[in-house]
């Protein structure tokens, strides 16, 4: 019996066929986007930003995109790109020591000067998005640092954690964070647990991606299917197979 | 020329660019050898002997001429296979040769945790089992020419595979100093130490005699010269010194975990570590530093050392790791995931790489080592139905490379 999936490679010209790049039936009615930024960009309208009423800025986690892309390698390279020249923020949710928040920087920013209106933090916050953003990739920093890289004083510093903009890492330690995000985190967590049980109770623990984003969903999933499911597979939570009749989700149990 | 398939002719295309002086000597061969590490499936034409009884934890292929295999098991048996088929028939059973059985009276008590072949001949072997020792054994008699006693459980031993300078036979047990035994003199004065728990695998450079890295349950992974007096080289940073990006218990670290596998490439440059937080990291041997190559979820639930191989002479290379009840095979530089390989009733302990055959061995809990091959070239449609019509007897026993599909019906 011949193997119907021969993986022949570049070098005698023939197309290598990868896992999971095939498409069947159904399947992706995305083609597969060339660039890492208009992926990101897709991304972000899958974030819901009125639940938020509009505070928080679209943020994306960075495990989502490698359930677009197949080059894991690759996302992370352009991804740190992106950040060097200064378009792309990135965070550490706290959840989860992998899980890596994504935002525009120019989203971020105005967000942030916008919950600021009318507060006596505001300067400090500007000084703080002046100055320490655009020279430092860091996603965390440390008192040293902040007292005599940066110059800020104790009190300012204070103001920062107050604002939101910094969160303590541990003593004389600090993220940077995304002001007001705690109620995201809540949610999302709790979506991704109600989602991924989702998978996990259908009959064999799989179901097929579409009849999944056809489902009606319980009012512990406050963000769009999508963006869970985008989650789950970029985090290899749920295993992605292509089938004849779509993309089946499987549940992983580890 | 109709009857070739489009790889034979390009095959051709390699041969004669080769032949005219073209292309380099060695990428025809690097081409070929990556095309038959792309085709591996499990054999059905080929069977190891089963003689183990319960799960076989390690296997090693001599390197000598890459034709005897050992393999030890968690029932205390060791095994000696011949790879060679010299039936004539394409169906064929690596038979064992000798066995170190439960009758033999040298035979280790526990579970053989890790064997190896003397890298300059078969005359002898190292094995070190849960029984708290490592022999020596000469392969003719089968019996240990040396036994070393140590304190804890032994995880992991390794010989250099180029030493010319010295005999040292590197040890990775419960406590969490790494003894070094010498072969020649039987001694182990000399003893390395910096890790904080048990060390659960330890692997020589393929490159430089004296470098020896060391992985162990408190996340670190170090590399150290065994000339040097004082401490380890270095140790893996998984965040390459930025301190910013995890926790401060985190710096440091190889993995977020317990790091039980060790592989270096064969030409000694890059290490790959596996740990029990499911990542596999690639890092440059030299520098220490981690190229950051995503692999992935690579699940380990391993509790003791894993043994994962990598491919030698191909373009790109790849890296075998057992990931549950399969082999998983990863492109080594990208990171993809080239394909699963499936056959295992159970878990996969340890895979072996024959880098002369393109060959992948793997053992596991269910007892049986099974061999991955290269699909042969498959014979053409016409020529299939050529042999047909020719009444020749069902299933042909000649490699279709060997059929003759040039010369004319005329002549």
């Amino acid at each position: 019996m011949n193997r119907k999936r021969a993986l022949i490679s570049d070098t005698f010209n023939l197309k290598k066929r990868r896992k999971g790049s095939e498409k069947f039936g159904a399947g992706n009615d995305k083609d597969e986007p060339k660039d890492i930024k208009s992926t990101l960009e897709y991304l972000m309208t899958l974030f819901p930003r009125k639940l938020f009423n509009d505070t928080l800025p679209q943020v994306v986690l960075k495990h989502q995109l490698y359930s677009i892309h197949n080059d894991k390698t690759l996302v992370d390279k352009e991804v740190n790109k992106l950040r060097e020249c200064g378009e792309l923020l990135m965070f550490q949710l706290g959840f989860d020591s992998e899980a890596f928040g994504l935002v525009f920087t120019s989203d971020y920013k105005t967000k942030v000067l916008a919950g600021e209106e009318g507060k006596g933090t505001r300067t400090t916050v500007e000084k703080f998005l002046e100055k320490v953003l655009p020279s430092c990739t860091d996603l965390s920093f440390s008192k040293d640092k902040m007292l005599k890289v940066f110059l800020f004083t104790d009190s300012e510093i204070t103001q920062l954690v107050k604002s939101g903009v910094l969160t303590v890492r541990e003593a004389g330690s600090w993220w940077l964070s995304i002001p007001n995000s705690g109620k995201f985190t809540k949610y999302f967590i709790q979506g991704r647990k109600a989602v991924l049980g989702m998978v996990r109770k259908s009959k064999y623990g799989e179901v097929l991606q579409a009849d999944l984003e056809e489902r009606r969903t319980t009012s512990q999933v406050k963000f769009p299917l999508r963006y869970h499911v985008h989650d789950i597979v970029g985090a290899e939570l749920v295993e992605s197979i292509p089938t004849t009749s779509g993309t089946l989700l499987r549940f992983v149990d580890s | 020329m109709s009857h070739c398939s489009i790889s034979s002719l390009q095959m051709l295309g390699f041969l004669t660019a080769r032949q005219s002086g073209l292309d380099d000597p060695l990428r025809m061969r690097r081409a070929e050898s990556t095309r038959r590490v792309l085709s591996l499936t499990l054999d059905p034409d080929r069977d190891v002997d089963r003689i183990h009884g319960n799960g076989i934890n390690t296997i090693d292929i001599e390197a000598v001429e890459g034709r005897y295999m050992l393999s030890g098991g968690a029932d205390g048996v060791i095994v000696i296979y011949d790879l060679e088929n010299y039936s004539g028939k394409l169906q064929y059973t690596c038979k064992a040769v000798c066995t170190v059985g439960r009758s033999s009276r040298h035979v280790h008590k526990f579970s053989v945790e890790t064997v190896q072949w003397y890298p300059f001949d078969t005359g002898m072997f190292v094995s070190s089992s849960f029984d708290k020792t490592m022999k020596v054994w000469d392969t003719e008699t089968l019996k240990p020419a040396e036994v070393f006693q140590f304190e804890g459980n032994v995880y992991s031993h390794h010989l250099s595979p180029i030493a010319r300078k010295h005999s040292l036979v590197a040890v990775g047990t419960n406590n969490p100093k790494i003894q070094l035994c010498d072969l020649k003199s039987g001694s182990r004065i000399h003893v390395l130490q910096g890790h904080r728990a048990e060390v659960l695998s330890v692997r020589w450079s393929p490159r430089y005699e004296h470098i020896l890295a060391t992985a162990s349950a408190d996340s670190k992974v170090n590399v150290w010269d065994v000339r040097r007096a004082s401490g380890s080289l270095f140790t893996l940073d998984q965040h390459n010194g930025e301190k910013s990006k995890a926790s401060a218990e985190a710096v440091n670290t190889a993995h977020n975990g317990r790091v039980n596998g060790l592989c270096f490439t064969s030409d000694g440059l890059y290490l790959l570590t596996t740990g029990t937080d499911d990542r596999m990291r690639l890092w440059n041997s030299a520098s220490g530093e981690n190229t950051l190559v995503n692999y992935g979820k690579v699940c380990n639930e391993s509790r003791k050392k894993l043994q994962f191989a990598v491919s030698r002479g191909c373009s790109p290379d790849f890296v075998f790791v057992p990931c549950g009840s399969s082999v998983a095979v990863y492109a080594l530089h990208t990171g993809e995931l080239v394909t699963m390989l499936r056959g295992h009733y159970n878990n996969v302990d340890c895979c072996e790489f024959h880098q002369d055959h393109q060959e992948l061995y793997s053992g596991g809990k269910d007892s049986n080592i099974l061999a991955w091959v290269p699909v042969l070239r498959t014979a053409d449609v016409e020529d299939e139905s050529n042999n047909d019509n020719k009444g020749a007897a069902g299933l042909s026993a000649v490699n279709p490379a060997f059929q003759d599909a040039w010369s004319s019906d005329e002549d």
